[in-house]
């Protein structure tokens, strides 16, 4: 299974690009997408889940152009939005049949299945009552409900963390990771700990374009040697900004610890482990 | 600029920087070009007996005017009794609650925005009347005084009246749409109804055009010397085939009564604003209800099972659309309140009971305009609801999806029409059934087409409210579903139309996909 994106560009208007000649090669496995808010990244899963086309570029899923036949990939789509609603006067079941229903899946196992994913997500005791009452982590778990239903070769999670409390996060990274065994699972987020864990490759987008993909090891190696830590006063931390690529600050003892970025450490320097924070921050202030 | 100003204008600018009212101001202005018809076409507005104005500043201008009080309190309900629905939609009205700004400020603001905005048409079509005056040129002076005295008198004082009715419905029926649609329908049918006497009654008048309407018909007396003439038609008239006559119409001195009764209109609104604001929500209704339900679902949670997914039955191909019909009639089922079935029930037990011809030239029509709500947003709910992302990456979201749609919008306008389906179908009319089955299609395709044209459902709840505020007054040009009689083409014109929206729908809907 392979889906190929080939100098695929998003014109939005005659000076502004969503995505500007972006190419990649994605096979089985979990990819994690980075980028800061307006890389690109929802406008890239929305032209793979079918959702709007490229104004240029080719989209490919097993040799088959899905720009041309869109139904191929929606047969084997999960997608969950960043930004999805529900109808709130049906219940999770009826929400969940009608989803079955859109994407062309019934029969005798459609019921089963569904209370077996419900159970999973923790909504069995919700399950009868009006999606409008729900909290949002209850809607994000419907959401994630509703892309196990056709059993997806192509699976499009487009933050799907937000709302989820710190429990149902490292249940649905583990669900994530069950999943890639089969299939291709593509994860957007702006937050680096959601990928890092689980990301067999990841992509780092910025302004509508590729910066770097690969392993994580690899894009690691961006930054490895120069990640190190100091402590500075207060007053010292905006100049010292300007000067330098700042990872992150605490506060301690009245001190600024800071992890920063830079070939040429100050004395009292201490030498980190690099992450792939520590890569993606160097990468996206750098490019 | 005052923070209240720039309420007022930042609501304004919002609500007019939307497709919809793009397309409501150029609907409005298509039809205030046929106010003052053509002077060689074949149908009149405002008409007594076989007289109608020469075409003068005054006939333009009071003509216009009355027309626009009319027309717009009408239609423009519709478009502006959404502004506290948006503040609720998009969570700005908790942002709103929590600052300093007074509940009748707030309401205030509404008004006021909502009447400029009808003011924004409003003086589109006065430009638009004084444009005909010059093209159609009968050999009169132009005198600006006569366009805007009847504008200043009739016109404003209305659209501020519906400017406050909109935010007095949304204050106390915010959460019911239906018995907003609805009970505007009846309220503005009702003021149209009061027939003024004396002249003190005419400033009991809020659209102002009964006292004009009286000063035609005077007029037209005096020249006939008849008491006798009050046949006076305002409204589309269409193909009279009486040679109409003209007469010479040189506007009105209103009487002070009136002229105050104007100001008292608009004094009367603010008042009524003023009383409603101790009673408004102000965005905490809804929030409370929330959090009761919640409460109570996070109670009841148990230990979570793990998902397993190797374990899970596999999903097998299906197809068919009858799930999906299924849950597109369950959604328009619900729709609403439950007990507003209640009204469905007995709009179908009169369908019984009442005389056959009085069931399908009144109930009828009323029945299915109580569908308003559902029919609305019957393609657009997907959007509205932020489930379009799933809904337009669905196998075959034409068609399956939005065919389910449609069929289920047909079945239920069939289901309500049930009883006068089969009493037609009793009495052999088998034309009367066909007509009533593709009105049914009809209407649904309406609903549908100018749903993913607006992208909204503004577009279609004003020109169904229209439509149906004709049917009930007998105007055989807009009878959708055979209540009248008709050429014997009907039935094919009728299912031919049906056709050309629906296809213009899909086709509409599937460039928007493709885009």
């Amino acid at each position: 299974m392979t889906l190929e994106i080939q100098n695929v560009s998003k014109l939005y208007n005659r000076n502004k690009y969503g995505l500007k000649d972006f190419s990649l090669r994605i096979d089985k496995g979990i990819l994690g997408l980075l980028g800061p808010n307006g890389a690109g990244k929802s406008t890239l899963l929305k032209m793979i889940a079918t959702v709007s086309k490229p104004t240029e570029g080719i989209i490919s899923l097993n040799k088959n152009n899905i720009v041309k036949d869109a139904n191929y990939m929606r047969k084997q789509l999960g997608f969950l939005p960043q930004d999805f609603g529900v109808y709130p006067n049906l219940n999770t079941y009826e929400f969940l049949e009608y989803m079955a229903a859109m994407k062309g899946v019934g029969g005798a196992n459609l019921k089963p299945r569904i209370k077996q994913l419900l159970e999973g997500l923790n909504l069995m005791e919700v399950a009868k009552k009006p999606i409008g009452s729900y909290s949002g982590g209850m809607k994000q778990r419907v959401g994630i409900a509703q892309v196990l239903l056709n059993n997806p070769k192509i699976i499009i999670f487009d933050e799907p963390t937000v709302g989820l409390d710190p429990e149902e996060r490292v249940r649905f990274r583990n669900l994530i990771s069950d999943l890639a065994n089969d299939c291709i699972v593509i994860l957007s987020s702006h937050i680096v700990s959601d990928i890092d864990t689980i990301a067999d490759k990841v992509v780092i987008m910025k302004n509508g374009t590729l910066i770097t993909h690969g392993s994580q090891d690899d894009i690691i190696k961006n930054v490895t040697n120069t990640v190190f830590e100091t402590t500075i006063k207060n007053e010292e931390l905006a100049n010292f900004k300007a000067q330098h690529i700042v990872v992150s600050t605490t506060r301690k003892d009245g001190h600024m610890m800071v992890r920063y970025i830079t070939e040429n450490p100050l004395e009292n320097a201490t030498e980190m482990e690099a992450s792939l924070e520590d890569a993606y921050l160097y990468l996206t202030k750098t490019n | 600029m005052t923070p209240f100003l720039i309420i007022i204008k930042s609501d304004y600018l919002q609500r007019t920087r939307s497709y919809a009212f793009l397309i409501t101001l150029c609907a409005s202005l298509a039809i205030a070009y046929t106010f003052v018809p053509e002077p060689n076409a074949n149908y009149s507005t405002i008409r007594i007996a076989d007289y109608v104005g020469y075409y003068n500043s005054a006939w333009f201008g009071y003509v216009t005017s009355i027309m626009t009080s009319i027309f717009l309190s009408l239609i423009g309900f519709y478009l502006i009794n959404s502004g506290i629905k948006k503040d609720i939609e998009t969570k700005v009205g908790h942002i709103i609650a929590s600052t300093p700004i007074s509940n009748f400020k707030y309401l205030l603001s509404k008004v006021l925005s909502n009447f400029m905005l009808l003011l924004t048409i409003v003086l589109m079509v006065f430009i638009m009347s004084i444009v005909l005056f010059v093209s159609y040129n009968d050999g009169f002076s132009f005198e600006l005084f006569q366009f805007i005295k009847p504008y200043i008198l009739i016109t404003i004082p209305a659209m501020f009246f519906i400017s406050m009715l909109a935010v007095v419905f949304e204050v106390f029926f915010g959460k019911y749409s239906v018995i907003q649609n609805v009970g505007f329908f009846f309220l503005f049918s009702t003021l149209m109804v009061f027939t003024p006497k004396t002249e003190s009654q005419f400033s009991l008048d809020i659209f102002g055009s009964k006292i004009v309407m009286h000063q035609l018909e005077e007029t037209v007396r005096g020249i006939t010397n008849s008491d006798t003439i009050s046949d006076l038609s305002i409204g589309y008239v269409l193909g009279s085939e009486k040679k109409v006559k003209k007469f010479e119409f040189n506007g009105i001195d209103f009487p002070t009564s009136f002229i105050i009764s104007r100001f008292i209109w608009i004094l009367f609104s603010i008042m009524i604003i003023a009383i409603i604001s101790v009673l408004f929500h102000r965005f905490d209704r809804k929030e409370r209800m929330s959090i009761k339900k919640l409460v109570t679902t996070t109670k009841k949670q148990h230990i979570v099972k793990d998902l397993l997914l190797s374990s899970l039955p596999k999903p097998q191909i299906n197809y068919s659309m009858f799930p999906l019909l299924k849950t597109e009639f369950l959604l328009l089922f619900r729709k609403g309140k439950k007990w507003l079935w209640i009204i469905n029930l007995i709009g179908m037990v009169l369908l019984v009971i009442l005389p056959i011809k009085m069931s399908h030239q009144m109930v009828l029509p009323i029945l299915w305009f109580l569908q308003v709500s559902r029919l609305s947003d019957l393609a657009t709910k997907e959007t509205t609801n932020n489930v379009h992302y799933f809904a337009f990456t669905s196998f075959k979201p034409i068609g399956r999806v939005l065919v389910s749609q449609v069929l289920a919008g047909v079945v239920l306008m069939l289901l309500l029409a049930s009883p006068l389906l089969i009493r037609l179908g009793l009495s052999l009319s088998f034309s009367g059934v066909l007509a009533l089955i593709f009105g049914a299609i009809f209407i649904v395709m309406f609903a549908v087409l100018l749903g993913i044209l607006s992208n909204g459902k503004k577009l279609f709840e004003v020109l169904f409210f229209m439509i149906a505020y004709a049917n009930i007054n007998g105007i055989v040009f807009v009878d959708y579903f055979g209540g009248f009689e008709h050429p014997k083409f009907y039935l094919i014109q009728l299912a031919v139309f049906t056709i050309v929206i629906g296809s213009v729908g899909i086709l509409i809907r599937k460039w928007q996909l493709n885009k």
